[in-house]
């Protein structure tokens, strides 16, 4: 079981550093479990109340049942939770417990959201009914709540990586993909870069952003391990009148190299994660596209100029600035601002021209097969909503071919998209940068879900 | 900063769907026809909003308006108060620092000769002495003044257009104006506008047949969007030289739905009131009664020369206040003629114009020296800045504005707004809460599959 799975119960109820004492109220499942509460004590029911939880993964039902149940105890109505295969088991289930109401729910996590939806209905056994099970006119009602879904939520959705009974799928043969989405952060400036790397040498990814104020580090759940000022910086003589930027995590000692085009140069950081700060260990006069990849950005523009240094120290000439790199070490792929790209398979091999690209686009490896999946949002200019999609890299032109998923994202426009690896499984993260229509930003976790 | 992000966003959550990788493509050029002077250079005698708006390519003041009651940083890079007191703007060089002192100095001394003058007076010694330091200018108030910020974004408070570069794009000669990629809030997405001046008929003649792809101060209301009116035309007159009844008199003869349907360029509005509509939405007082015919007068209107619908409207006063026993000899001047002879109080009538900021504190304040009251700025001022929420603060100077109504020498005529369209294949338009536009946040929408592979 992962490290997150263990400590879902913990998480679901402790989501933020920050604001400890306010966890219980704005954490998801806990949120989740006060509403319907609140609407099952709306109907007046009688107690004992049954709760029957169905889909989502076993650790989200349990979870989402448990809190359900504390809260109605809580209310005085004697909750039983239950666990039946189908809504007519649970009822049977339920008169057979000798219960007065049953709750059903079922559970789903779609476009940023957790949601339960089902019916509350009366159980009472009506002796003069004999061995019919009729039902009593109340209670009676629909039961639709939703909330923002959080780490915690994909923490206890997620698809366990045990071993598969199915034949290992050929390499280059993506397995099947289901993202489940929740929001990892929020900023209170918009994005100018977003990244993500071992920053703390605990062989877990951290979530870095980038504003024209700040830098930020996240952790898997979503909590601020440290923030750096950027503001002393000095003002760059060109720069760009949207928030565009440069962030990657250096090897040899973890280093955060964060460069926002609002200042003349770029900082190198080191972690201090027992004090919670990021500490100046030099400044950068390349813009970091990857651990070792550097490149200029184009003065006054959301692009980088088309001549990228690689780690050995040869330029590699891109035939035309590009607005998002994203390069794993072999392969690389940049995005250019009209939605092309040129993606190579590695160092030496001729650029492939792929087609309708968004400016968040990542590569990385999501299924752990062994072959990285290309992520990457919208090509349009304002979609409404924007959306993730993922293909394979093994085909020709992908962005003309069907994905292998997409989904939806909360509002937004989403122009940053990374890939993480946030729980040492083989399956890699994304985490997408939106910028919200108030000017603040949100980094939206999605990682693979039960089915 | 915030606000500066908040605007981004807005543009690209605003535009339309086109293949453009998320964000808006730098590059290309857009034409704009418009109805105003080929050249204006001094900001306190550009406050037409189509001159603002030209003015606004090549110099800008400090910081721009939001319309959610916001400022965003513009010339300069940050505004920031140390204390409550004081103010501090970081500016991008000496040298623009050094523009600006210099033009607010003129502004606020008497020889300046601007009624925006007021947007100062809450600034200690009224900005008359400003020594910047370095790249930075720190002025420090003489009373609580909260909306110093958002007074200073007005647009005559730009500098001067000059060589050295104060606005998003410098000129390039023939009605070209060039990006200027060193700009503090990041170059134009464009590389460059080619304006055309020229007059109604050419601005329906070049719109009609695609020449251009913007036009501003376009009349027409039937394909145009247009700014909030904050153009507001008043008639000043003088109460040494005139009856106490005159008020009375202009008021019963003029009528101002007659005037903005007849006689000016839409997009315009009746105004009742010292505040235009979009501040002060409160009705209008019943006409009074024509006063029984006395002794013929003779008079003289003073109008600006170079706006047409001064002309028209000055005509339709001489027409009418003839019926009132005025006889109106009309003059038509310079605008720097005009503000001078307003200066010196070397008037009868006059047709006073003003571009007033979008928030009714400091627009009273405009309003109250043009109409010669400036000796009710340091009564009415200290009491409205020292209102902690903006709300009070703005009802405030709309409650003190109807009050003030019959004290100030203004008749208050009409309010207009710039008219302007712009073709489907232009993106990122925004208003700003001066209600103009911002063309360096246009850009060329690209054609739906039209991707190419590289830049434009």
């Amino acid at each position: 079981m992962s490290r997150i799975l263990a400590l879902a119960p913990v998480l679901a109820t402790l989501p933020a550093q920050a604001a400890p004492a306010s966890a219980e109220s704005t954490a998801a499942i806990p949120r989740l479990a006060r509403q319907v509460a609140t609407a099952v004590r709306a109907q007046r029911v009688e107690a004992p109340v049954a709760v029957n939880v169905t889909g989502g993964s076993a650790e989200l039902r349990r979870a989402v049942s448990t809190m359900l149940a504390s809260q109605l105890a809580a209310a005085g109505l004697a909750p039983v939770v239950l666990d039946a295969p189908t809504a007519d088991a649970a009822e049977a289930l339920a008169r057979a417990q000798g219960t007065r109401t049953l709750v059903r729910l079922s559970l789903d996590i779609e476009g940023g959201e957790l949601r339960a939806r089902g019916d509350l209905l009366g159980t009472w056994v009506n002796f003069w009914s004999g061995r019919t099970p009729t039902r009593p006119s109340k209670p009676a009602a629909t039961l639709v709540e939703a909330v923002p879904a959080d780490a915690a939520v994909l923490a206890l959705a997620l698809e366990s990586e045990g071993p598969s009974t199915s034949p290992a799928p050929h390499e280059g043969t993506p397995q099947g993909i289901r993202l489940l989405g929740a929001t990892l952060a929020r900023l209170e400036h918009p994005l100018a870069a977003l990244a993500a790397g071992d920053l703390d040498g605990d062989g877990n990814d951290e979530v870095l952003a980038l504003t024209e104020h700040d830098v930020s580090v996240f952790d898997a759940e979503g909590r601020l391990i440290a923030r750096r000022e950027l503001d002393h910086l000095p003002a760059a003589g060109a720069t760009t009148r949207e928030p565009f930027g440069a962030l990657a995590v250096l090897p040899g000692p973890p280093r955060l190299a964060a460069w926002s085009t609002r200042h003349a140069h770029g900082e190198l950081l080191a972690l201090d994660k027992a004090r919670g700060t990021l500490r100046v260990v030099g400044t950068l006069d390349q813009a970091p596209l990857s651990a070792t990849e550097r490149g200029p950005f184009a003065p006054g523009q959301t692009t980088f100029a088309p001549a990228v240094k690689l780690a050995e120290g040869r330029t590699l000439t891109v035939p035309a600035p590009f607005t998002t790199a994203s390069l794993d070490g072999r392969r690389m792929l940049f995005v250019y601002p009209d939605g092309a790209a040129a993606y190579y398979a590695h160092a030496g091999a001729a650029p492939v021209r792929w087609s309708s690209l968004g400016a968040g686009s990542a590569l990385g490896d999501l299924d752990g097969d062994g072959v990285p999946e290309l992520v990457t949002t919208s090509p349009l200019l304002s979609p409404s909503p924007d959306v993730v999609r993922v293909y394979a890299t093994t085909v020709d032109d992908p962005g003309a071919r069907e994905p292998l998923w997409q989904g939806a994202l909360p509002p937004g426009r989403a122009l940053y998209a990374v890939t993480a690896n946030l729980e040492g499984g083989k399956r890699r993260e994304v985490i997408v940068g939106l910028w919200k229509p108030d000017g603040t930003s949100e980094l939206f976790l999605l990682r693979q879900g039960a089915p | 900063m915030r606000l500066r992000s908040t605007l981004t966003c807005a543009v690209l959550l605003a535009s339309a769907s086109a293949q453009a990788a998320g964000r808006p493509r730098y590059g290309g050029e857009l034409r704009v026809a418009h109805d105003g002077p080929p050249e204006v250079v001094e900001p306190a005698l550009a406050d037409t909003p189509l001159e603002a708006t030209l003015l606004g390519l090549l110099s800008r003041p400090v910081c721009q308006a939001t319309r959610d009651g916001g400022v965003a940083p513009a010339l300069a890079r940050t505004l920031s108060r140390p204390t409550s007191q004081s103010l501090h703007l970081a500016l991008p060089s000496t040298a623009s620092a050094t523009a600006l002192a210099r033009a607010w100095m003129r502004l606020a001394s008497t020889e300046g000769a601007s009624p925006y003058r007021a947007l100062f007076h809450p600034v200690r010694g009224e900005a008359r002495q400003l020594t910047p330091r370095g790249d930075a200018l720190e002025l420090t108030l003489s009373y609580p003044w909260p909306d110093l910020e958002r007074s200073l974004c007005h647009p005559a408070l730009a500098p001067p257009a000059s060589a050295s570069p104060l606005g998003p794009f410098t000129a390039a000669g023939r009605g070209a104006l060039e990006a200027q990629t060193a700009w503090p809030q990041g170059r134009p997405y464009l590389d460059r506008l080619l304006l055309t001046a020229t007059d109604q008929r050419g601005l329906s003649r070049l719109w009609s047949s695609r020449q251009v792809q913007v036009e501003l101060g376009v009349a027409s209301e039937t394909d145009a969007i247009a700014g909030a009116a904050l153009y507001t035309t008043f008639l000043a007159f003088s109460p040494r030289r005139l009856p106490p009844d005159f008020r009375q008199a202009v008021e019963s003869a003029i009528d101002r739905e007659d005037l903005t349907r007849l006689f000016v360029q839409a997009p315009a509005q009746p105004m009742p009131h010292l505040l235009p509509p979009v501040m002060l939405d409160a009705p209008a007082r019943p006409r009074p009664p024509a006063l029984p015919a006395s002794a013929a007068r003779k008079v003289t209107l003073l109008y600006d020369a170079s706006v047409e619908d001064q002309r028209a409207v000055a005509e339709r006063i001489q027409v009418k206040l003839h019926d009132r026993g005025y006889t109106v000899a009309l003059e038509a001047l310079p605008r720097a003629a005009l503000r001078a002879r307003w200066a010196r109080g070397d008037y009868e009538l006059m047709l006073h114009a003003l571009l007033l900021p979008p928030i009714p504190g400091p627009a009273l304040a405009v309003v109250l020296d043009a109409g010669g009251r400036r000796d009710l700025l340091g009564v009415e001022l200290p009491a409205i800045g020292s209102l902690p929420s903006a709300a009070a603060r703005d009802a405030r100077a709309r409650e003190r504005a109807l009050a003030l109504a019959a004290s100030v020498p203004l008749v208050p005529l009409y309010a207009q707004g710039l008219g302007m369209r712009f073709a489907p294949d232009v993106g990122g338009v925004m208003m700003d809460a001066q209600g103009l536009p911002s063309l360096d946040s246009l850009f060329v929408l690209p054609l739906e599959g039209t991707a190419t592979g590289g830049r434009p």
